[in-house]
Parts: C-alpha cells; sequence; structure tokens
C-alpha cells in the first residue's frame, strides 16, 4: 500500500544554510497493515506524514501510495489522490468551527471524487457513538467527541490508508482507549492500512509494529517495543 | 458538501461580522438605488409630459424655467401676472371683439354715447345753458370715436394669423384636503383647455373624463364655478362630482394664505393620464376672476372720469392712491352686464363658511342661483399667468415656433394696451415667450452631472462597503488559514479553495445588495409622498428605475455596434452584476492569500 525509499526532505533556513529534516531509506506498509511511528520530537514524524499526504514535496526519494508515484504528479493530482485515498486523524483534531458534526464528516468526502453520500456519513458518526450529536458544532462537543467525529471525517472518503497524528495527545485516558480502539477496530474492519505517530507507549504496545524515527531518521523496525 | 454551502458556513459562522458587512453594503446598495430610480423616474416624468400640445409659453418676465415648470407642471411659485390684452393678442377676431366689449372701456363709452344723445336732444330746448352742454357732448362724441377706434373691435389679435391654440392660464391658488391636509394646485382656465389640447401628439391623445363633464365657459348649472378635478387628486381626496369646495388664495405654505368664501362645485373628474393634469383642480377662470382679491383695482381714466372731475373738484377723491383700492370684483360691479347672466345682487359672503367638500348630488348637479346669476369681472381688471400658445399649422418651414416666441418679447404685445382709459394701478408689461421644450431639455443639461455625483458618492459608499469585506475576511485570515489547510489536508485543491474565498466575498456582496435594493424600493415607498408633493412624480414601491441608454456616449457611439448603442435597460438591473464584479475585485487579494497558504506551515497553529 505505501512503499516509501530514499526519501530526503530538506528546508532551507532565513541564513543560507540547509537542514535536513528526513532521511528515510526505506518504508513500507502493507494492505490494512497497522503501525505505529515513534521517535523523539522533532524527529520529522510529521514531516513524514505531510510527505506521505502529498501536502508536501520531498527533496528526493519517493512516495509510492497504492502503487502511484506522488512525485510523478502535480500538486493539484496530488490533492485528488489525497482526496481519494487517504485519511488523515489530526492531534488537534481540525474540526471546522463553522460546520456541525455531520457536516464535517460531509466535508471529508466533498473533495474526493466519489459521490457524497449523507447516509454514510449518519452510519459512520453512528458508529463512533455519536449519532445523537449530529447537528452540534464542535464547540458544544467535548474534547473526546470531537476527537470521535475527526475520526469519522477521517474514514469519510473509505481512504486506503489512515494517517494519524498522534491522534490521542489532546484526550483524557478514558477517551484515549476509546480513540485508539475505534481507529483500529475501524481500519480492522474495512482493510484499510494504519499509520500512526504517537508519543504515549501505552498507545504503542497495543500495536504489533512499532517503528521508531531515531534522529538520524532511519526506521528501525522492532517487532515490538519494549520500555 | 458544495463550494456554495462550505462559503455561506463560513458567512453564517462570522455572524455579527457578516451582518455588519452586509449592512454596510446594503446601505450603499439602497441609496444607488433611490438616486437611480428618484432620478430616473423623475427625468422620465419630465420627459414624458415634454410632448405638450402647444409650443410656445408667454408669461410675465421672470425666470424662463420658473415659467415653465409652473405652468407646464404645476410646481414652483409662479411668476408675475401679465394683461389680459395679451390673451387677446393671440385671439381670433369673435373672441377679442367680445372680451373687448365686455370692459369697462367698452360701457364708459356706452353711457357716453347715451348721455351725448339725451344732450343733443336737450341741446334743441332754449335752456340757459343749452350750448354749453351741447359742446360738451360734442368735444366727449369725438374722443368717444378715438378710443373705439383704438380698441379696433373689427381686428384680430396681432398675433393671431400664426395662432392656431391660445390658452389662458391663472394660477396662484390652491385647495387643501383638510383630511389629510395635502395642497393641490388650482388652475383657473377656459374650457378650450379640455377640448382643444392634446396630451400625446403620437395618439393625439386628449382629456376624458370618468365622471361628469369639463364645465363650460358660461355654464347653466354652475355658472362660472365649475371645477373639474385631477383623477389623482379625486382618488386621493375622494372628491366626486357634485361636491363643493373652497379654494385657498395663494399657495398653502404662502404666509398670506387665506379661504375664498365662494365655493366651486365639481363637475368633472378627469380620467387619468400619467401627467402633471392628474395632480391639479382646473376651474373655470371667469369664477376665478371672481374670488376675492382676485380683480386688479384700477384707475378710472375715462371721459366721464374727466367730466365729472371738472364739474366737481372732489369727484377724483376715489382714486387716491393712498385711498384703499377700488374693487371691481363680483356682485361688486354693476357696471358690466354679461350677455349670459343678470345680476341678483346676490352676497357672495353669503357663501357657506366650510371648507369641507359638501355634496351636492352624486349623479347630477341642480342649477342653483347663487351661482349661475354673476357678473364676470370687467376685463381691465384681469390679468393672466401665461398663454399656452399652438402655432399655425400652416407653417410651411415649421419655424414659427423659433421666429415667434423673440417677436413677442420685443414689445409687439405692448401695442394693444392703450385701448382703454380704465387702467390696473400696477402692472407688469414685460414678457417672455418660451419654447417649453426646450426648456425642459436645458433643465435636464443642468440636472445631469448633479445626478452623476450622486450616484459617485453613493457607488464609494459602495466601494467602501466592498472594503469592508476585504477588512472582515482579512482580519479573521488567521483562523481562516487553518481552515483553509485543514480543507487542503482533506483534499481540496488550490483552486478550490480560492473559490470559496471568492464566494464568500461575492455572497456577502450579494446579500448586501439584494437586501439594499429591497430598503431602497422601501424608501422609495416611504418618501413617495414627499416627492409627489414636491415633484409631482409618483413613485410605486416597486418601480424600476426606468431604461437608459446605458452605453450611448459621444467618445465611443462610433466605435460600438448601433444595437449596442441603442440597447435600453434599467440601470437597477446592473445592481448585482456590478457588486459582483466588485465582490470579485475585493475578493482577490482574500482569495489569492488562500491560493497561497501553506498547508503543513497553517496545520500546526
Amino acid at each position: 500500500m505505501l512503499r516509501i525509499s530514499q526519501l530526503k526532505k530538506n528546508y532551507r533556513q532565513p541564513d543560507g544554510q540547509t537542514v535536513e529534516i528526513l532521511d528515510l531509506p526505506q518504508f513500507q506498509l502493507g494492505i490494512g497493515e497497522q503501525a505505529v511511528l515513534i521517535g523523539p520530537s522533532g524527529c520529522g514524524k510529521t514531516t513524514l506524514l505531510h510527505l506521505i499526504a502529498g501536502i508536501i514535496s520531498p527533496t528526493s526519494g519517493v512516495v509510492e501510495l497504492d502503487g502511484l508515484k506522488l512525485s510523478q504528479f502535480s500538486e493539484s493530482a496530488r490533492d485528488r489522490i489525497r482526496a481519494d485515498k487517504l485519511g488523515y486523524v489530526f492531534q488537534t483534531f481540525n474540526l471546522l468551527p463553522a460546520f456541525s458534526a455531520l457536516e464535517n464528516v460531509v466535508l471529508g468526502m466533498s473533495f474526493s471524487s466519489k459521490r457524497v453520500s449523507r447516509s454514510r456519513a449518519l452510519e459512520l458518526l453512528d458508529q463512533v457513538g455519536l449519532s445523537h450529536r449530529l447537528h452540534h458544532r464542535p464547540g458544544s462537543l467535548s474534547v473526546g467527541e470531537q476527537q470521535r467525529v475527526a475520526v469519522a471525517r477521517a474514514l469519510a472518503n473509505s481512504p486506503k490508508l489512515l494517517l494519524a497524528d498522534e491522534p490521542t495527545a489532546n484526550v483524557d485516558p478514558h477517551n484515549q482507549q476509546q480513540v485508539i480502539d475505534l481507529i483500529r477496530s475501524v481500519c480492522s474492519e474495512r482493510q484499510i492500512s494504519l499509520l500512526l505517530v504517537t508519543h504515549a507507549m501505552e498507545v504503542a504496545n497495543q500495536f504489533n509494529r512499532v517503528d521508531r524515527l531515531e534522529e538520524i531518521n532511519l526506521v528501525v523496525r522492532r517487532s515490538r517495543v519494549t520500555v | 458538501m458544495n463550494v456554495f454551502k462550505i462559503a455561506w458556513r463560513s458567512i453564517q459562522y462570522r455572524g455579527l461580522g457578516s451582518f455588519l458587512t452586509i449592512l454596510s453594503m446594503a446601505l450603499g446598495v439602497m441609496l444607488v438605488v433611490a438616486v437611480l430610480t428618484v432620478y430616473g423616474l423623475v427625468n422620465e416624468f419630465f420627459r414624458n409630459n415634454s410632448s405638450f400640445g402647444y409650443n410656445i409659453l408667454v408669461g410675465a418676465r421672470g425666470s424662463s424655467m420658473q415659467l415653465v415648470m409652473n405652468s407646464v407642471f404645476y410646481l414652483s411659485r409662479p411668476v408675475e401676472t401679465m394683461p389680459y390684452e395679451y390673451y387677446l393678442g393671440f385671439c381670433d377676431k369673435a373672441t377679442r371683439e367680445k372680451e373687448l366689449r365686455h370692459s369697462l372701456a367698452f360701457q364708459s363709452l356706452e353711457q357716453q354715447r347715451a348721455v351725448a344723445e339725451y344732450l343733443s336732444q336737450a341741446a334743441t330746448q332754449p335752456l340757459a345753458n343749452g350750448w354749453s352742454a351741447v359742446a360738451h357732448s360734442i368735444a366727449n362724441q369725438t374722443l368717444a370715436d378715438q378710443q373705439q377706434a383704438l380698441m379696433k373691435l373689427d381686428s384680430e389679435g396681432e398675433f393671431a394669423p400664426y395662432t392656431d391654440l391660445a390658452i389662458p392660464l391663472l394660477l396662484g391658488d390652491s385647495w387643501e384636503d383638510t383630511q389629510t391636509g395635502i395642497g393641490y394646485r388650482v388652475v383657473g382656465t377656459n374650457e378650450k383647455f379640455f377640448e382643444h389640447l392634446i396630451l400625446d401628439l403620437d395618439t393625439n391623445q386628449k382629456f376624458e373624463c370618468s365622471a361628469g363633464r369639463f364645465f363650460r365657459d358660461q355654464d347653466s348649472e354652475v355658472g362660472y364655478f365649475g371645477c373639474v378635478v385631477g383623477g389623482a387628486v379625486a382618488r386621493q381626496a375622494g372628491l366626486n362630482v357634485g361636491d363643493r369646495l373652497q379654494i385657498t388664495h395663494g399657495l398653502p405654505s404662502d404666509s398670506g394664505a387665506h379661504l375664498h368664501e365662494q365655493e366651486f362645485v365639481v363637475v368633472g373628474i378627469l380620467t387619468g393620464t400619467g401627467t402633471p393634469h392628474d395632480r391639479v383642480l382646473f376651474v373655470n377662470m371667469e369664477g376665478f376672476y371672481l374670488l376675492d382679491d382676485h380683480a386688479k383695482p384700477i384707475n378710472d381714466d375715462s371721459i366721464l372720469a374727466q367730466t365729472a372731475a371738472a364739474l366737481d373738484p372732489f369727484a377724483d377723491e376715489g382714486f387716491d392712491d393712498n385711498a384703499p383700492d377700488q374693487k371691481v370684483a363680483g356682485g361688486e360691479s354693476n357696471v358690466v352686464q354679461d350677455t349670459g347672466a343678470t345680476d341678483t345682487g346676490a352676497d357672495p359672503k353669503a357663501a357657506p363658511e366650510k371648507t369641507e367638500p359638501s355634496k351636492m348630488s352624486a349623479d347630477k348637479i341642480e342649477p342653483d342661483p347663487k351661482l349661475i346669476n354673476r357678473i364676470r369681472l370687467p376685463m381691465e381688471a384681469r390679468e393672466v399667468t401665461a398663454v399656452l400658445v399652438r402655432t399655425s399649422s400652416v407653417d410651411p418651414f415649421g419655424t414659427l415656433g423659433m421666429f415667434l416666441p423673440p417677436r413677442i418679447e420685443q414689445g409687439g404685445l405692448a401695442n394693444t394696451l392703450n385701448w382703454s382709459a380704465f387702467r390696473p394701478k400696477r402692472q407688469q408689461t414685460s414678457v417672455q415667450a418660451v419654447n417649453p421644450i426646450q426648456e425642459v431639455t436645458a433643465l435636464f443639461s443642468n440636472i445631469e452631472p448633479a445626478k452623476w455625483l450622486l450616484l459617485a458618492l453613493t457607488v464609494m459608499i459602495c466601494v467602501v462597503s466592498g472594503l469592508s469585506i476585504v477588512v472582515g475576511i482579512y482580519n479573521s485570515m488567521n483562523q481562516r488559514h487553518h481552515e483553509i489547510a485543514v480543507m487542503r489536508a482533506l483534499g481540496a485543491n488550490r483552486t478550490r479553495v480560492m473559490t470559496i474565498m471568492l464566494l464568500e466575498s461575492i455572497l456577502l456582496a450579494v446579500a448586501g445588495g439584494l437586501a439594499g435594493w429591497v430598503a431602497g424600493h422601501l424608501l422609495n415607498g416611504a418618501l413617495s409622498p414627499i416627492i409627489e408633493a414636491n415633484s409631482g412624480v409618483k413613485i410605486s414601491m416597486f418601480q424600476f428605475a426606468p431604461a437608459e441608454l446605458l452605453f450611448a456616449n459621444e467618445l465611443w457611439n462610433s466605435f460600438l455596434p448601433e444595437s449596442i448603442v441603442q440597447f435600453r435597460m434599467s440601470p437597477e438591473i446592473l445592481i448585482i452584476p456590478g457588486l459582483i464584479l466588485l465582490a470579485v475585485l475585493v475578493g482577490t487579494y482574500p482569495a489569492i492569500s488562500a491560493y497561497r497558504t501553506d498547508v503543513a506551515k497553517s496545520l500546526g497553529k
């Protein structure tokens, strides 16, 4: 599903110096596979997710998503691929405050080439346990509810790959487990590959595959993370 | 979810800010709509009513525009009056002779002849002073013959050969509807006004009555006190045939305005014509002259007066300038008898003292002896405000309307004033003759720049309102960048988010524009009574600004196809497209800003 090779991302600082943010020789994720990515702050985890999503372009290297090499596509085409094949759950939920829970979920499928289905949005919200909060705006939802809406939105376009960037960082421990369970179960159920970034070891420990993105940005693959 | 809904949700979310932006835009558009419709309708009103059915307007020397405004459109204050003889200068022989015979001068000559005849008979008898009386008689008879020669009873008016129609107008009085407090102008004229005046030359439209009939110069039912009411006045004031009303001397706003005691009887209601005539009441000029304060005080320089003065040194005391004016109004005069009426000595002060129209009969007017037995005012005590002249149709070169006014102004009419020994104490003899169409055209060439200035100001208000859209969006740009980044992360491309921002700007402008359009027309509806009272133009609430040649201009007419130059459309139609263009212009900056949003950076905020 996801194949990365020789991926590099550099940034040019205001003083003209080039800083290497990411250098990832190899990374793969199979269909329906679920992986956790851990690593210290600033090691490039979010940058990697942005590169996979096609939000930013790599300095060099290849990101191949569902057989499509993103670097071969224009920005507009990458937007379309993102809309069709990717789901994205953010650390700060990033729900649009002007829209109700239902509208936020509908918005998740509005930019894809697939048909917008209100019934699917209702089904997803029911699945995350929010069928009674359909028309509430994010401001009137609890933190846990907001994240569940964000999960429903990320799944709305039936993605092939779900990227989750510290989805439980702002959630209390009780809701944290609910969110993780929800993401994992839905991905398993629908054969959606999952790449989840987290700092929380109690979250990482629940996954069979944990990848550590070291400061040198080389992925060290282990079968299980040990504390 | 389409981009419209996304943009609209964003507007809804920023409720107060969006409301204030829409409000400021609505206020600007409201003013634009009000200026366009009011100016357009006033313009149309004056232009549509520029097909007069006459081509020369004669009045006392003064402002030509004022003459046109009050004589054609019944607006503004009337200019001075001019001698009645000036009206006769455009009349045929029969009309002129009839009027001249109805003068103090003619009556005085008749009496002088009677005296001379009596003295001639007396001279045959040997009386002490017989020869002296005969000498007086011969001398006076000679003077009388000279005066009669001056009257030229068998001549037509000086300008009659060039005239098809001449209608006198008497202005300056009004009638106030006590129910509503609205004042309407009163116009004194004669029956020719209704019979011969053409309202629309293209369709040959003439006056018609929706009820009753026109008054006649000598009316067997109401005498000289017939009144024909304009359609709009009748509708607004609820006047019907048979109603009696008292008119006010002067306009309602005049300090010396007072109610005339004499009543007029409504004999007819005009069918609506869409012209200024709908807003006035027409009364028989003979009745108008008989109202108190309408007769000019006169000096008596007649032979009889001279003879009396020679015999009695105190005889001319009555003409002392310091003494009260000698009134020759209504029943007070017994010098001139009209051929069709006899003086019964009816006292006009006995008329009922009420201002409410009292109904006589809804369908039929019973002859009223108090009204029909009145004496016409002698000619010397009369003046007119204006004369509507239609030049002769026998005008092979079509130049009469051009060369006649200068001749009239050069004093040709002043020569007609020295026929009578009875003269008004004060009289303006200088006169002006204008082409009303030229005056109206000149009026609009003067008003046009003011319209553009006013429109420019209101458009500036809209532009400022448009800038407030930018300010509103710009102020929330920080938050918007984050929202745009989220949408981009969900798969929206740059063009899509740019479109959403532009749409938001357009929706704000269109919402403001529609609200302003409705508010503008509500304002028109609210101002309608004031506009109608001051200009005579009736504006209904949702009446569009009239169609105009929108693309015609001398600068580029020759470069554009004829179909575009001649294309007419209401400028109101352009308001919403104009606003959309404005919104696109002012929304471009936020849209470009949205287009350039750094997704990765903004997602982290």
